[in-house]
């Protein structure tokens, strides 16, 4: 099984590094596009998934990721990508950190508002603070026609995204996280400093999302406040979360490829009524299927090991929570 | 800032918290009794609207008029709403409910979109734009009948809640699910009633939004974030509060959309957030008593 697994992981992987020799440039764009939601999916999982914090703001730092790469690259700095994408990173998790503090003293729903309202505080500031970010208008990256470099670099983040939470999961911060999801006050009673992991996971997602953010300015060339800062990007990584599954290694980075796939497919049929399938996809995902794909993955695992499937991963919050 | 200027900020301020109280008082209903957090909210407000705007374009009903009818249209569908999805998942991790309705939401407001188009909107009657002064202080009709209509529902469902049977069951599954089903409540009906009722509050702020506000599908997202500001403000006590945190709410917006309109939500987020700081289990219990 072990061996089956590696073997598939490979060719995985091969096909991925190998993709861009088969498809057109403008393709390939739309394939970053994805890795891109799975980078944020993956840093959204650490806070979300892991530490069971539901942030609902994390468009802030795709945001601040983009502009700070993009500002570093054109003014007086010219500094050159990378550089400008790992500053951006740095403070995007400075700036998760310094709100953290206050914000995940929050519990439940005013967790998950503050963060929508920051997020949305920070559009509103990047469009009014017109000497740094040219307000509305935005601003304008060097180009770069070489659509292969934003795939190699978004699939390179990709990996380590994935190696890093395999890595977390089994490190004593992820248990520390998922303590702190399944019962906080016992977490601490078990001497968890609570407020520095969950401040640790929340940077963590910022930084990932800040990452995304960056290689999609690039990508993209322009940078403003209304598409950067989009609700609709922080509520697609959640969605890809929970379809692949929340606080698992591979759940992210799936969740993000069906969606993008399911979205892609919906986009070519019925554009005008994308959102509304986008919705009623949320929806049976929660009703239907709130542990995600991961799980419907595992139980088939066990099954081919001989096992059995177990009745309960369709509906289970409906099992466990129906009121009646 | 001159005294006139004073004057009518503060009477738009008080013409404003009527609705907004309306807006707040369905969704702090929800979210005291159930505890969701209902994102769909806002496109309550916006069915609301559009049966307005409908039932005046085509069989010319007073604005006024079509009140009771959104009311009983967005009870029925507040009310299906949550016996047949909610209810599914009302104990789950928060997560569950708060993307529940976030998904329907979308739904909802897309399909708006699709059948109506984009395209901004508003109800105008005879009375539109007429109303009086007060020396150099402005009142228009509309808005005041607004803010009656607003405050006569207001009174009515705290009446409601606390003088009748149904009112005292709503209240009681409220605070104790567990004993209030030992003493017979029926609580899946019960809370599709509260979500019913919450559902149909927002119906009527958006009938009288329509009046007052072009309005396009769109609309209601602010309108969720609003009310959710309000009930950190005021807390979820009870009717009385809800009605002080839609009065200050209304000063704080009347007075930074005259003053630095561009940063008016991000004003109104920093504030909520140090609200929240400083009191990071909201500014009063939870409970809807």
């Amino acid at each position: 099984m072990r061996v089956f697994r590696a073997g598939f992981l490979l060719a995985a992987l091969a096909a991925l590094l190998l993709l861009p020799r088969f498809v057109t440039s403008y393709k390939l764009l739309t394939y970053t596009t994805v890795l891109c939601l799975a980078i944020m999916a993956q840093g959204w999982n650490f806070i979300g998934g892991f530490a069971g914090y539901a942030a609902f703001g994390n468009v802030a730092f795709f945001g601040i990721g983009a502009y700070t790469t993009g500002l570093l690259m054109i003014s007086k700095w010219h500094l050159s990508f990378f550089p400008a994408l790992a500053a951006g990173a740095l403070l995007s998790a400075c700036v998760a950190a310094l709100l953290g503090f206050p914000i995940l003293r929050l519990k439940g729903h005013y967790f998950a508002i503050a963060t929508l309202g920051v997020a949305e505080a920070f559009r509103e500031v990047a469009g009014a603070w017109d000497k740094v970010t040219e307000g509305a208008t935005g601003i304008d990256l060097p180009l770069r026609s070489d659509s292969n470099f934003y795939y190699y670099t978004a699939l390179g983040f990709v990996v380590f995204g994935v190696a890093l939470t395999a890595y977390l999961a089994r490190s004593k911060l992820g248990y520390g996280w998922v303590a702190i999801r399944e019962d906080q006050d016992a977490a601490r009673m078990l001497g968890i400093n609570t407020t520095l992991f969950k401040v640790a996971a929340y940077a963590l997602s910022a930084t990932f999302s800040s990452i995304a953010g960056g290689i999609i300015a690039y990508q993209n060339i322009h940078v403003a406040p209304n598409d950067f800062f989009k609700i609709e990007y922080t509520l697609q990584t959640i969605i890809a979360c929970v379809i692949g599954g929340t606080g698992t290694v591979w759940g992210p980075l799936l969740g993000a490829a069906v969606y993008q796939l399911l979205s892609t497919y919906v986009w070519s049929h019925f554009i005008e009524l994308h959102p509304t399938v986008l919705g009623a996809i949320i929806v049976f995902f929660v009703v239907f299927l709130p542990r995600g794909l991961m799980e419907l993955l595992r139980r088939f695992g066990a099954v081919a090991r001989g096992g059995r499937f177990g009745s309960d991963v369709f509906l289970a919050n409906v099992r466990a929570s129906r009121l009646d | 800032m001159s005294g006139a200027e004073l004057g009518q900020i503060a009477v738009n301020a008080v013409l404003l918290s009527g609705i907004l109280a309306l807006v707040a008082l369905g969704f702090a209903l929800v979210w005291g009794i159930m505890n969701i957090v209902n994102l769909t909210h806002g496109a309550f407000i916006v069915l609301g609207a559009y049966l307005t705007f409908w039932m005046h374009e085509l069989w010319k009903v007073d604005p006024f008029l079509s009140v009771p009818v959104s009311m009983a249209v967005l009870f029925a569908v507040g009310f299906l709403v949550q016996r047949v999805l909610i209810n599914q998942v009302i104990r789950a991790p928060l997560l569950a409910t708060f993307l529940l309705t976030f998904g329907l939401e979308i739904l909802i407001v897309n399909l708006l979109n699709f059948f109506f188009k984009a395209d901004t909107r508003s109800v105008m009657t005879p009375y539109s734009g007429t109303g009086f002064s007060i020396g150099p202080v402005r009142v228009p009709w509309i808005r005041l009948g607004a803010l009656g209509v607003a405050i006569g529902l207001v009174l009515m469902l705290g009446a409601f809640l606390t003088r009748t049977r149904l009112g005292r069951a709503i209240r009681a599954t409220g605070m104790d699910i567990d004993a209030a089903r030992l003493t017979g409540v029926k609580a899946p009906t019960i809370y599709a009633l509260t979500f019913g009722i919450g559902a149909a509050l927002a119906g009527a702020a958006g009938s009288l939004l329509s009046m007052i506000v072009p309005f396009d599908p769109n609309l209601g997202g602010g309108y969720t974030e609003r009310a959710f500001v309000i009930c950190v403000i005021g807390g979820l006590g009870n009717v009385v509060n809800v009605l002080i945190g839609a009065a200050v709410y209304a000063v704080v917006e009347v007075f930074v959309g005259s003053r630095v309109p561009a940063l008016s939500q991000a004003v109104t987020f920093g504030i909520l957030v140090l609200l929240l700081v400083a009191r990071p289990q909201g500014i009063a219990g939870k409970s809807f008593s």
